[in-house]
């Protein structure tokens, strides 16, 4: 196994005042490396951003830098300043600079290119430079889950610990007991961030009810959706926080053993995440008798090889167990049942994300974020013809035209709104009746959307509506596991209705045959993803009924992109006759 | 299929593709003897971490790669099996020289991907999972998302990324790919 190793110089701590020293010990050297006299020089490093060049800015950094420190930090969610440096010289805050190329490297740590800033990281302006936080984009965030991004090296537990990593983790081990802790995840009132929104106080609460032992925690990391990448960026920015939730799991559960299932798309979330297992364990938080308490906490990562059921519980176990990932019927449910045969706690990894502050902080002052009935923050993404994209932390009950008017800065030019797509594949797409609502998990239920994973796809007057719902079927059907007849036969049914119609071999009747066939695919499928899998299609057909006619009547796809608009011979004939 | 124009130079040469890109055995039993573990259970859970790692080194599992994976783990060659057939990322034939990952999550749907798979489909004549005969060239349809969204339609060939590729420019790509990684890097098109 490609193993991480850990750092080397730390020790193993056997006893709480072992851990207090050694957190004291992080915390002085924090404050000598942002209080002493070197220059820092921070480049930040996330899969979007190796993608622009990142890792040759780095290797650039460390061929200039001369005597500053070179710092391999994560990317901050903003991807529109990426490949991004920062700066930080003596008595002045950090500031950013961005978008930027390997040539650029030197003049911006030798100070001279100042064309190139994009803000202060802290409050105070350093010359004509301003803070980052009156930039829009950054503005209207509320940062908890990714405040560490960009700011720590995320390999380094020692920088994490300086930032308040496994605080929590500590006091569920010291100061409080296990039904203390689940009491304030239920006061909390947080609510599964994979897209169900099942308040997770209650999951736990069975969880340590459940008398089988042992018990597994698990943690799923596991982002198949085509439009999803939040999970992603909080593995590469602080795989601290996701790993602390899990311990906290662990201890409030009673589980002797988490498990983090990743998917395979994000090889350096994994890096990351399993460089923060090693240090942790050579620490001795992880491990037997942890920290001399004689409480026994493992974890192990495993990775998930590209089907989206796999994020569906069941098949996540089964995935894990190494077999083929299918979901299974229900009962027994899997904090009864689930991974071999035992008492299995599923949360998602921001779920699991929120728990150390929700320990720190306390359930009331969680509570008081968010709506009525979600609460906390949620991660967000903007993709398509959004001005701006990146990954965002942002205040439940957010206004679709405040996240993508002030945050996202609305359309790019030469793009006309048509719709946003939510819920991944699972919802359907809302219009701008929406955009005045305030988004939580149940208030787009009505209108056909969905919060889901927070994934919203922009779409401009050139996607063809028809087209798009085939797009959307199309990946249900190739992601079923074909294990139940519904979603096996159902979905490429659906797929042939509309590709007739898209070829204008429509008649009107297949709009009533998509609503008889997904309502049966809806109604007898074994598990969620069949469960949802036409839904995009008949949410589609209800908010875009006239294209679809248009397509089927009048032989018409206004978009240009169905094959019925493809110019028959004829027509090209002719036009190279006027020609 | 356009040939490959032969007036660059220098130019690296490839190493002569036979059709099948060999694995060796014996480095598989090398990478299977960090996979430890202490009991049945810890073993399953490897099968797939065991598949993943090789398939990422060479490209692809053959049977008998499988097979040895089942005899370190203590499994049949059937249940790895079918793991390697069940997941999306695994590949039981070899890829070509030169691998394109074409990203077809929503956003660059949104943004015109379906022209790319279209453009791959018609000039080389392959689709999701596919190798060009003469070996030279497969393609992988993400059916996930690269997380590079700003810059969709994005495209992987290699290790390179190229964003806001268009259909003209993906043919562009990939025959400068076949020609020589130098000439490649030298004009940074659409460099993503």
């Amino acid at each position: 196994m490609v193993s991480v190793k850990p750092s080397a110089h730390l020790t193993r701590l056997n006893s709480k005042d072992d851990y207090i020293a050694f957190r004291e010990h992080a915390h002085r050297k924090w404050d000598a490396l942002w209080n002493g006299d070197a220059t820092l020089v921070s480049v930040g490093v996330g899969s979007s951003s190796i993608a622009k060049g990142a890792l040759e800015v780095l290797e650039q950094a460390h061929q200039v830098a001369g005597d500053a420190i070179v710092r391999e930090v994560s990317g901050n969610g903003a991807f529109w300043m990426e490949p991004w440096i920062e700066i930080k010289r003596p008595g002045v805050d950090p500031v950013v600079y961005g978008p930027l190329t390997v040539d650029d490297v030197a003049g911006v740590i030798a100070g001279t290119r100042d064309d190139l800033a994009v803000g202060v990281r802290g409050e105070n302006p350093v010359g004509d430079i301003r803070p980052l936080t009156e930039i829009d984009f950054f503005k209207h965030q509320v940062p908890l889950l990714t405040r560490n991004a960009g700011v720590i090296e995320p390999d380094s537990i020692e920088d994490a610990i300086a930032r308040g990593a496994y605080d929590g983790y500590f006091k569920v081990l010291f100061e409080i007991s296990q039904e203390q802790a689940i009491a304030e995840v239920t006061t909390a009132n947080v609510r599964g961030r994979g897209g169900g929104g099942f308040p997770a106080g209650i999951k736990w609460e069975s969880g340590r009810k459940a008398r089988n032992n042992p018990k597994f925690i698990v943690c799923n990391s596991h982002e198949g959706e085509p439009n999803v990448y939040k999970d992603r960026h909080l593995h590469e920015c602080d795989p601290h926080r996701i790993l602390e939730g899990i311990m906290i799991a662990c201890i409030a559960c009673g589980a002797e053993r988490g498990y983090n299932y990743i998917g395979g798309e994000y090889p350096l979330g994994i890096r990351r995440f399993r460089k923060a297992v090693a240090n942790a364990e050579r620490l001795g938080l992880i491990g037997k008798n942890v920290l001399g308490t004689g409480k026994n906490v493992a974890i192990r990562v495993r990775t998930g090889g590209g089907a989206y059921v796999c994020g569906e519980a069941s098949a996540l176990m089964y995935s894990i167990m190494g077999v083929r990932g299918q979901p299974r019927t229900k009962p027994p449910r899997s904090v009864e049942e689930g991974l071999w045969k035992r008492p299995t706690v599923a949360n998602n990894t921001e779920t699991l994300a929120n728990m150390p502050d929700i320990i720190v902080r306390g359930g009331e002052w969680y509570a008081s974020l968010g709506t009525e009935n979600s609460k906390g923050t949620k991660l967000m993404t903007m993709q398509g013809p959004s001005k701006l994209s990146g990954v965002v932390e942002v205040e439940m009950g957010v206004t679709m035209r405040h996240l993508l008017n002030d945050i996202y800065g609305g359309m790019r030019e030469g793009y006309t709104f048509k719709g946003i797509q939510t819920g991944g594949a699972s919802a359907g797409p809302i219009t701008e009746d929406a955009f005045d609502l305030a988004i939580d998990f149940d208030s787009l239920g009505p209108l056909n959307g969905m919060l889901g994973s927070g994934g919203w796809v922009l779409f401009d007057e050139d996607v063809c509506a028809v087209d798009m719902a085939r797009y959307l079927t199309a990946f249900s059907r190739y992601e079923s596991c074909s294990k139940c007849v519904p979603c096996r036969l159902g979905n490429p049914a659906l797929v042939e209705i509309l590709d007739r119609i898209r070829f204008g071999r429509g008649s009107l009747e297949d709009l009533a045959l998509i609503r008889r066939t997904s309502s049966h695919i809806i109604e007898l499928s074994l598990c969620g993803l069949g469960q949802v899998a036409p839904v995009p299609l008949v949410a589609f057909l209800d908010t875009y009924e006239e294209e679809f006619r248009q397509h089927i009547v009048d032989g018409v796809c206004k978009c240009g992109v169905c094959p019925i608009s493809a110019p028959s011979r004829e027509t090209m004939l002719e036009e190279v006759a006027a020609d | 299929m356009v040939q490959p124009d032969h007036t660059h130079a220098p130019r690296p040469v490839p190493s002569p593709y036979t059709g099948r890109q060999e694995i060796d055995l014996d480095q598989v039993r090398e990478m299977l003897s960090h996979f430890t573990y202490s009991d049945h259970e810890e073993a399953q859970e490897l099968i797939l971490s065991a598949l993943q790692e090789i398939n990422e080194h060479f490209g692809w599992v053959s049977h008998e790669a499988a097979e040895i994976v089942a005899d370190h783990l203590g499994t049949s060659a059937t249940r790895v099996f079918a793991i390697l057939t069940f997941y999306a990322d695994f590949r039981t034939t070899p890829r070509g020289h030169h691998h394109m990952l074409l990203c077809h999550g929503m956003s660059c749907y949104v943004m015109g991907s379906s022209k790319l798979v279209q453009k791959v489909r018609d000039e080389y004549g392959i689709g999701d999972g596919d190798t060009t005969p003469d070996g030279q060239l497969s393609v992988q349809v993400a059916n996930f998302c690269l997380g590079v969204c700003d810059r969709s339609p994005v495209v992987k060939l290699d290790d390179e990324y190229y964003g806001h590729v268009n259909a003209d420019d993906l043919t562009d790509l990939v025959n400068r790919a076949i020609e020589g990684r130098e000439a490649m890097h030298a004009s940074e098109v659409n460099h993503g």
